[in-house]
């Protein structure tokens, strides 16, 4: 039900119980805020936002007064100046007006209404309070309690959103200070968002502390492609090194405006100087550089010459979880174009990305009146995906089931509940399959697989299956999944293997059995972006360009068609993925579909879930009967695949209950 | 008006803690008559009637307070308020450790209006020995039947728990106090929603002063009318005012509302003898002065009301020709601003800003604009915050700067004076 008020004389109409923070939004009046924030709700705290409404004494604060029928609302006039003008001034008689080193200065709150409706003078003449300064939060943030306006936001976020109650309000009155309530360090996988929350420059992020200003940033919107959520992320770039990510406010449909810290933080590799940036040719025993020239001569031959000799049972290619899907599609377009089958995305233990029919938006699981996670922790996983179960469970009073056997999560369920988000880890296919027929009944049943590489979706989607090509048609021939490729290798029929953006040695249920089946392929060819221990097995090693260097689109675990933007100039000497099909595509005669075959409807084509499987369907099983168990898992920041050539993020990992399997990474 | 002793019968002169004397003088007679006689919708009726209005400082008709109340809702609390920290009130105190059974009684009669099964006293954590007599108290209470399960055969039930404060103005606030007793931070809560809607543990919650719950047992004892029959038109019955400061003997006197300001003056024994009255402060630390012209004012709500200040909770304080005004009202900002929990920014900075402008004045070093300064913020700041506490640092600063000028600018003068260039 609409209620009809007028705001600076303009009528507007609103739902019944808007804010009238909200309200004004509507008709573009600015109500300067610190402690609202849409997400976060009113706290009436910072008492900011203040209106005039028509007969009512006093002024009111617009982030807790409802939109009621019949209001007369003036965001403007001297009552309100007034007011506003007085508030500002009480939140700079102990601020340290510290802005020329401010790193928030020019994107500041707290400047910009200063400066928009504060007195430009001031009536202090006592020296300000002193607080703690560069307080060490935690690994990832620095602390001004001298800057801080006690909006709460942080506090509240660590509430209500993250769900941890690690942050504090300390002490009393003019006193009182930002901590964590037990001393320790401040520390889970969200805790970023606070820096982002924060309207002055109290928080900071350790990673960008004194790095730069914001009017020297160059901003790209992009999706991250660290773990399958897709979140929506600014990248902030300066002078063509990459400083920071920042979240999409209104990206409600897929991070809903937040960001994990892996995402967040783990973005400082670009820069190493540990990057590969010229490709290598093992001779003897060790690497040497060579030219892309040669290389893609080497690579090209290598492979008419074993199809020549041994057919094309001997050529596989391993790759697309970690590409665009204009890669992904490319790749499998050029192999199966000269013929070769033995196509697969899957390096690691996850043997399934695609939900089938019931996949459902990440917004459904708000909806649902239980969450059932079958197999590892989705906080590793996908941490986003773990706000919105959060969310859930928090807000919508739903139950989230950690159950070890179908069974158990049926117990677990809320009597007559009727809509259920299933989400699971695509490893283990007889239990996926268990899970989805234990709730086959359920009316509302969405289901997720929470993959590790970012495109997983999108390379079964594009075709990098062993069975299966482009939108989930059936592959001509099929040929071996990645387990039987490496078995292949180890028979010593496996001539040529390509591998892009996978390290099976470290990621493959066995690893070490990998690393010693790769020394009986006569030519192995991995594109990555660090000498990893695939790539050092390598006879032929390729630079890549990683996801904030290329453009292109990706998956997420929703399915939604999400694009990928170059926000930074890659390396010189750097190609990516798609560059180097090309140049591949040129040495074995193949021509490659044109731009405006691949565009984003064709895609969006492709993408749509087919409705003949669910989870643990057959046809993802194994070509290898069995696969080794008992891997220890790897730790969490690890989806990404490079974290550990990031030396910001050495302090980065977060300990994780002992309760819960951890994440590994693909 | 003389003295008239209703809550402070016997106190002084008879051991009410004792449960068989309290029962003696009628006690508990009324408590059981409610149960065993009346329906809750008659105790809510005599509460109307008698005009009863809050005794805890806002004046809010009691009666009213209860029947904001939503209907639909049984599960609900009453909240006796006992974390008396107003400066110069202490009546609260003696109620709980004189006649610690009158205000259980109170307590009960209230809860029974209300329907509630689960009433709490939240007791200022300095009023230990209150808390101690209190608690006694109860637990012979609680052995006689008054408190417990069935009560009097009748079905009702009615649990009381006592609650420790740990001595914080702002728990005195009746959402700070809701929030202390959750065991979180002892913060004033957004409103809406009032406690009548969402409140202890997020049920409907009335909050009642002592003294207020108290005057219930009178009440029901002689009726509405006897009640509503004292007082002025809108302010009905007793008050018991706390009269500090200047005067001979100062304490607690029950009177009559609309008693004149001076005969409460004269009731404490007058000024001292050769000081002339300067200002008197009616209502608590948070209200404004009133000076000698207000003098012959009835003191009651609407009177005080019109005088600028307020009744509040009857803390009366009497400020002679020795009085250094300056040094008052340094000493009231500063309560405040410690006392502020820091939440809302005109509480917070401003009071702060004010102590430390007003601590410079004390010690003869203000500077020119002080004195407007002070006037501007105090002003400036009363109406945004987010609860009373912050709109309480402005009547005594405000009234006392008016009225007193120059006891404020002849400490920026001795600056100037003093200060070399």
């Amino acid at each position: 039900m609409n209620v009809n008020l007028t705001i600076d004389g303009v009528p507007v109409s609103v739902p019944k119980g808007t804010w009238l923070v909200e309200a004004a939004k509507t008709v573009q009046q600015e109500i300067p805020v610190y402690c609202y924030h849409t997400k976060l709700g009113p706290a009436g705290l910072c008492r900011v936002c203040l209106v005039d409404i028509e007969g009512m004494p006093k002024l009111q604060i617009a982030c807790n007064t409802p939109a009621a029928e019949g209001m007369v609302v003036r965001t403007r006039g001297a009552r309100v100046e007034a007011g506003r003008a007085m508030i500002l001034e009480l939140l700079l008689v102990n601020h340290p007006l510290d802005c020329p080193i401010c790193d928030k200065g020019g994107e500041c709150d707290l400047q910009d209404y200063a400066m928009a409706y504060a007195r430009g003078n001031s009536d202090v003449v006592d020296p300000k309070t002193r607080k703690p300064k560069a307080v060490d939060l935690g690994p990832t943030i620095v602390l001004d309690e001298e800057r801080c306006v006690v909006c709460q936001r942080c506090v509240r976020f660590d509430d209500i959103i993250a769900d941890e109650r690690q942050l504090v309000v300390k002490d009393r009155g003019a006193h009182d200070i930002i901590a964590t309530a037990t001393g320790s360090p401040y520390r889970h996988n969200f805790t970023g968002n606070v820096t982002e929350l924060c309207p002055v420059g109290a928080l900071t992020s350790k990673t960008y502390r004194f790095k730069s200003r914001p009017w020297d940033l160059n901003r790209t919107q992009t999706t991250c492609t660290q773990c399958a959520v897709g979140c929506q992320q600014f990248a902030d770039v300066r002078y063509g090194t990459l400083l920071r990510t920042m979240s999409v406010e209104n990206d409600d449909a897929i991070s809903d405006g937040w960001l994990c810290d892996r995402g967040r933080y783990n973005i400082g590799f670009y820069a190493s100087p540990d990057r590969l940036t010229q490709p290598l040719y093992r001779k003897g025993g060790s690497f040497v550089q060579i030219g892309w020239d040669d290389a893609f001569a080497l690579w090209g031959k290598a492979i008419t010459d074993a199809i020549a000799a041994k057919g094309t049972p001997s050529v596989g290619a391993i790759g697309g979880g970690r590409l665009t899907n204009e890669e992904a599609y490319v790749l499998q377009y050029l192999f199966r174009k000269i013929g070769v089958a033995n196509l697969d995305w899957r390096s690691g233990r996850q043997r399934q990305a695609t939900p089938g029919a019931n996949g459902g938006a990440l917004t459904d699981i708000e909806l649902a009146q239980a969450i059932v996670i079958a197999g590892e922790s989705i906080e590793e996983r996908a941490p986003v995906l773990w706000l919105r179960v959060r969310k859930a469970a928090l807000r919508g009073g739903a139950t989230v089931v950690h159950a070890a056997t179908p069974a158990e999560a049926v117990a677990a369920l809320p009597a007559g509940a009727t809509r259920v988000a299933l989400v699971w880890d695509g490893i283990d296919l007889a239990r996926g399959r268990a899970f989805a027929d234990a709730f086959a009944g359920v009316a509302e049943l969405s289901t997720y697989v929470a993959s590790e590489q970012g495109n997983a979706r999108g390379a079964e989607a594009m075709g990098m299956l062993p069975w299966s090509g482009p939108g989930y048609a059936a592959a001509r021939a099929r040929g071996r999944d990645a387990a039987g490729m490496f078995e292949d290798a180890r028979n010593g029929s496996l001539a040529v293997l390509s591998m892009f953006g996978v390290n099976p040695v470290r990621n493959a249920a066995d690893g070490a059995a990998v690393a010693q089946a790769l020394v009986k392929v006569p030519f192995v060819v991995v594109s990555e972006l660090f000498l990893t221990e695939t790539a050092d097995r390598a006879t032929l090693v390729l630079p890549a360009k990683g996801a904030f260097e290329k453009t292109g689109t990706t998956l997420n675990l929703a399915g939604d068609l999400l694009p990928v933007n170059a926000a930074v100039q890659a390396p010189d000497g750097v190609l990516s993925d798609l560059e180097m099909l090309l140049g591949l595509a040129a040495q074995l005669d193949v021509d490659l579909p044109r731009a405006e075959e691949l565009d984003a409807t064709v895609i969006e084509h492709m993408a749509h879930a087919p409705e003949d499987f669910g989870f643990g369907d057959s046809r993802f099983a194994s070509d290898v009967a069995s696969v080794p168990e008992d891997v220890p898992p790897a730790t969490i920041l690890s989806g990404g695949g490079t974290w550990r050539h990031d030396p910001t993020l050495a302090t980065l990992q977060v300990e994780t209950p002992s309760s819960q399997p951890v994440g590994a990474t693909a | 008006m003389p003295v008239t002793k209703v809550l402070t019968a016997g106190i002084g002169e008879a051991d009410l803690r004792n449960i068989d004397v309290y029962r003696e003088r009628g006690g508990y007679r009324q408590w059981e008559r409610a149960v065993r006689e009346l329906k809750p919708g008659d105790v809510l009726d005599l509460a109307e009637k008698s005009g009863l209005r809050g005794r805890g400082g806002a004046g809010f008709p009691t009666g009213k307070k209860w029947s904001f109340l939503p209907a639909e809702k049984p599960l609900r609390y009453l909240v006796c308020n006992c974390d008396e920290a107003e400066p110069g009130t202490f009546k609260d105190h003696m109620l709980i450790a004189e006649a610690p059974h009158l205000v259980l009684e109170g307590i009960l009669l209230g809860s029974y209006g209300i329907e509630c099964h689960h009433a709490f006293i939240y007791i200022r954590g300095e009023f230990k020995r209150g808390y101690e007599i209190f608690s006694a108290a109860l637990d012979e209470a609680r052995k006689a039947g008054f408190v417990g399960d069935d009560l009097f055969g009748s079905g009702f039930n009615l649990e009381v728990t006592v609650q420790r404060g740990a001595g914080a103005y702002i728990c005195g606030e009746e959402t700070g106090l809701l929030n202390s007793l959750e065991g979180k931070r002892g913060e004033p809560r957004l409103k809406p929603p009032f406690p009548a809607i969402e409140g202890l543990y997020g049920m409907p919650t009335v909050v009642n002063n002592v003294e207020t719950l108290a005057y219930l047992v009178p009440i029901l004892e002689k009726g509405a009318e006897w009640f509503a029959s004292v007082g002025t038109e809108r302010s009905k019955g007793y008050k018991i005012v706390s009269v500090s400061g200047h005067v001979q003997r100062p304490g607690n006197y029950e009177v009559a509302l609309g008693t004149t300001v001076r005969e409460i003056i004269d009731i404490a024994g007058g000024l001292r003898p050769g000081r002339n009255l300067m200002a008197v402060q009616p209502g608590g630390g948070s209200s404004a002065c009133i000076f000698e012209e207000q003098l012959d004012l009835p003191y009651d709500y609407e009177n005080m009301a019109k005088a600028g200040s307020m009744l509040g909770s009857g803390a009366f304080v009497v400020f002679d020709d020795s009085t250094d005004f300056v040094k008052a009202a340094h000493n009231l900002v500063r309560f405040f601003a410690h006392e502020s929990c820091g939440q809302c920014t005109p509480c917070r900075e401003g009071g702060h800003w004010l102590e430390r402008v007003l601590e410079r004045l004390v010690h003869g070093r203000g500077v020119s604009g002080d004195y407007e300064m002070l006037l501007r913020v105090s002003g400036g700041i009363t109406g945004l915050n987010l609860c009373a506490l912050g709109d309480s640092i402005e009547p005594f600063l405000k009234s006392v700067l008016l009225r007193f000028p120059e006891q404020f600018r002849a400490r920026v003068l001795k600056a100037k004076e003093t200060v070399p260039v």
